[in-house]
């Protein structure tokens, strides 16, 4: 086959079905009547090959075909594609939690949280891909959002927030750590603890059985703010003081779990690390036990230290915050 | 700059400033019904010289915009498609011919001081 059929062949194969055939003739026409003037059918392979380079590669030529080039979702239809991503996710998420606070709540089959992760983990592309097929059919067949034609005022315009916007990722990760904890905690009260090894034999933790209903209940507080959080989209005075409070809420719990470590381990004749190991070589199942009651007590030590911090880092803002405003308050004046 | 960089970036923004005026320049050929290949030929008579890949392309473009008719003509040595202007298309070209002369002045103005401001600055 000749290298101009070869060509409008390939040139086809990227062209809009439509009119397709009728291009591929013009362009059959225009070669033939260009390679006229390089000798028409007396034309060596060398100088068709130099027409059709000059012609441009087959993609290239066939594309210019496309003057608006060629989308799956082009860019009008994008911004609102995104929106309706974001918004399709937020449900996603928002739909599987609350399905797992319901299981919790009623916890008439005992929920896996690994498999409510892959379950997520699986709905979400699946919701993806649906907007994507939506928006696809909608830019196949021209389908386009109003744009803002209609007249703006520029006074309009929002003020500009001066509070300080919330970090989404922060929250929604707090949030699902937050979940994850919460629905092992009430799943499996009586599989909390640690299992030695070798061995394998399980010691529960008899504190944190202790103070479960603080720890859901803190747990759940940290997991309402970030909700409100990300529904507000900004930090306010309200959801500072909010904060403030369930920071402070975390900072008792801990210090309980803390303290009820510490007495239990002083109550099992252990002080320190060195002790424990001791005990170790005397009764194995023991020093098991007693070292992995120091790792919880030494979790939840760096846990208050983090939140302290924290939680003073928080009031230090506020109050430079505060100090700012009024200075600018009395320079407005 | 170097200069293989500096004559690409020429090549980028010459094109861009030649692809605004194809459609006149090609709307003001076809009063009379030609087919791709002597369109091409009469441009590049003129001086413009187009390449094939980038007029027929237009044409069709300019064809599903109303500014041309066409049709495929077989009473040559082969069959070729004809683009003609359509009425549509002859006010358009009015209208962009007149853009066009007040855009040439415009310009003609704008490098005239930048040129005579040049110097100035050399003779400084």
């Amino acid at each position: 086959m000749s290298l101009i059929e070869r060509y409008i062949y390939e040139v086809g194969k990227h062209l809009p079905r439509k009119n397709r055939a009728d291009i591929q003739e013009e362009l059959r026409s225009a070669l033939s009547d260009a390679l006229d003037d390089r000798g028409g059918e007396g034309a060596s392979q060398e100088e068709i090959r130099q027409l059709l380079q000059s012609f441009g590669p087959p993609k290239t030529v066939a594309a210019s075909y496309f003057p608006e080039g060629q989308y799956l979702i082009g860019p009008v239809l994008y911004p609102l594609f995104r929106m309706v991503v974001g918004i399709a996710v937020a449900a996603v998420i928002g739909a599987q939690l609350l399905a797992w606070g319901v299981g919790v709540i009623l916890a008439e089959a005992p929920i896996n949280p690994l498999e409510s992760a892959l379950g997520l983990l699986n709905s979400i592309p699946v919701a993806l891909g649906w907007v994507v097929i939506v928006f696809a059919i909608l830019e196949r067949y021209g389908v386009r959002p109003e744009l803002d034609d209609e007249p703006w005022d520029p006074e309009q315009l929002p003020q500009i927030s001066e509070e300080e916007p919330v970090k989404r990722g922060e929250r929604i990760a707090g949030m699902v750590v937050s979940t994850v904890i919460l629905a092992i905690l009430v799943a499996f009260p009586d599989k909390i603890g640690f299992v030695s090894y070798p061995g394998g034999q399980f010691f529960a933790n008899p504190v944190i059985a202790q103070y479960l209903g603080w720890i859901s209940f803190s747990l759940l507080a940290g997991i309402g703010l970030d909700v409100y959080l990300l529904w507000q989209g900004e930090w306010t005075t309200t959801s500072r003081i909010l904060k403030l409070a369930a920071n402070l809420l975390s900072i008792v719990v801990l210090a309980l779990l803390v303290q009820g470590h510490h007495a239990w381990l002083a109550a099992h004749g252990a002080g320190g690390f060195l002790s424990a190991v001791e005990q170790f070589s005397v009764d194995l199942d023991g020093g098991v036990q007693m070292i992995g009651m120091q790792a919880f007590r030494l979790a939840f030590v760096v846990a208050l230290v983090v939140t302290s911090i924290d939680t003073v880092v928080m009031l230090v803002r506020q109050v430079m915050a505060g100090l700012r405003k009024s200075t600018m308050g009395a320079a407005k004046v | 700059m170097q200069t293989q960089e500096f004559d690409e970036l020429y090549g980028k923004v010459a094109q861009e400033l030649r692809r605004g005026i194809l459609v006149l320049a090609t709307l003001s050929q076809l009063k009379e019904a030609k087919y791709g290949y002597a369109l091409i030929s009469s441009l590049a008579e003129h001086g413009l010289e187009i390449e094939q890949g980038t007029l027929y392309p237009l044409l069709r473009r300019l064809e599903s915009q109303e500014l041309l008719q066409s049709e495929w003509n077989v009473d040559g040595s082969r069959p070729r498609r004809y683009y003609l202007i359509s009425p549509t298309g002859l006010e358009m070209l009015g209208a962009l011919t007149a853009e066009w002369r007040n855009l040439t002045t415009v310009m003609d103005r704008l490098l005239e001081i930048s040129s005579t401001e040049g110097e100035s600055h050399e003779s400084h």
